[in-house]
């Protein structure tokens, strides 16, 4: 899985590409969490429009992550889950867990 | 391996059987679950069957390799996928572990289990599936796709 974060207006933004199940790509994802939370982040948005799929492991971190962001007083935003993906968060009754927004920038901008 | 399906199911003769192992080790699962999905590809199952038939796969080893193999990879799973003549597809995930009971697992939807991390994949596999039955105390799923 590809990971790349970027800062923008106070807000680390997520983009993950390639498919978000356990084994290296939850790992990936649990240790790029670590290290932005101990870097004092917590306002978080996470697009998904690349990750066709998320196993039960991965909505595993991403329920962890909300919790965690939530607990700091930051929160995790979605962008653009792909169609599988949102099936798959619905299923499980997370997806309205979550704040989901059409692009990066309406999602940037929700927190302010 | 070779398995029979329920009489009630009538699917017909095998018409494709494919078989792997996997060790006992979180990372090889991704891998394995690739291997099944391109196999799907090759009998030309639609993308959304086998979008739901892949996760309901990668969920199946992950909890053999996980429980039934204790993450040990000199352990073992085994995967058998058949294809029936009506297209129905039997999917027959085992690993060497001594079961468990699915009935009592707690329902991950429940509120005071939503925000959970763990919990969710037997729950997935049977939303996925059309039919899913559980063999020897559990060590062994059988998960069908009509």
């Amino acid at each position: 899985m590809d990971i790349n974060v970027r800062k923008r207006s106070q807000v680390q933004v997520v983009q993950l590409k390639g498919q978000l199940r356990l084994g290296d790509a939850v790992d990936e994802l649990q240790r790029t969490i670590d290290e932005s939370m101990a870097e004092g982040d917590a306002r978080f948005v996470v697009n998904l429009a690349e990750v066709p799929m998320i196993d039960s492991s991965g909505i595993g971190v991403l329920v962890r992550f909300l919790t965690s962001a939530k607990k700091r007083g930051g929160s995790v935003k979605l962008v653009n889950p792909s169609s599988f993906a949102q099936k798959t968060l619905r299923l499980v009754g997370v997806l309205n867990l979550f704040e989901v927004y059409e692009d990066d920038d309406q999602a940037v901008a929700s927190f302010n | 391996m070779s398995f029979e399906a329920g009489a009630a199911d009538q699917p017909g003769q095998v018409t494709n059987t494919f078989e792997l192992r996997l060790r006992g080790d979180v990372h090889a699962i991704s891998a394995a679950a690739d291997s099944i999905s391109a196999k799907l590809e090759q009998l030309q199952v639609p993308e959304e069957k086998r979008m739901e038939i892949l996760l309901a796969v990668q969920e199946a080893f992950a909890n053999a390799v996980v429980h039934g193999c204790d993450n040990d990879p000199s352990k073992e799973v085994r995967c058998c996928l058949e294809q029936y003549a009506n297209g129905r597809i039997l999917i027959v995930v085992s690993d060497p572990g001594p079961g468990y009971s699915p009935q009592q697992l707690p329902d991950p939807m429940q509120a005071d289990h939503i925000y959970q991390d763990h919990g969710r994949g037997i729950f997935i596999i049977r939303q996925l599936m059309d039919d899913v039955s559980f063999e020897n105390n559990g060590s062994e799923i059988r998960m069908w796709k009509y």
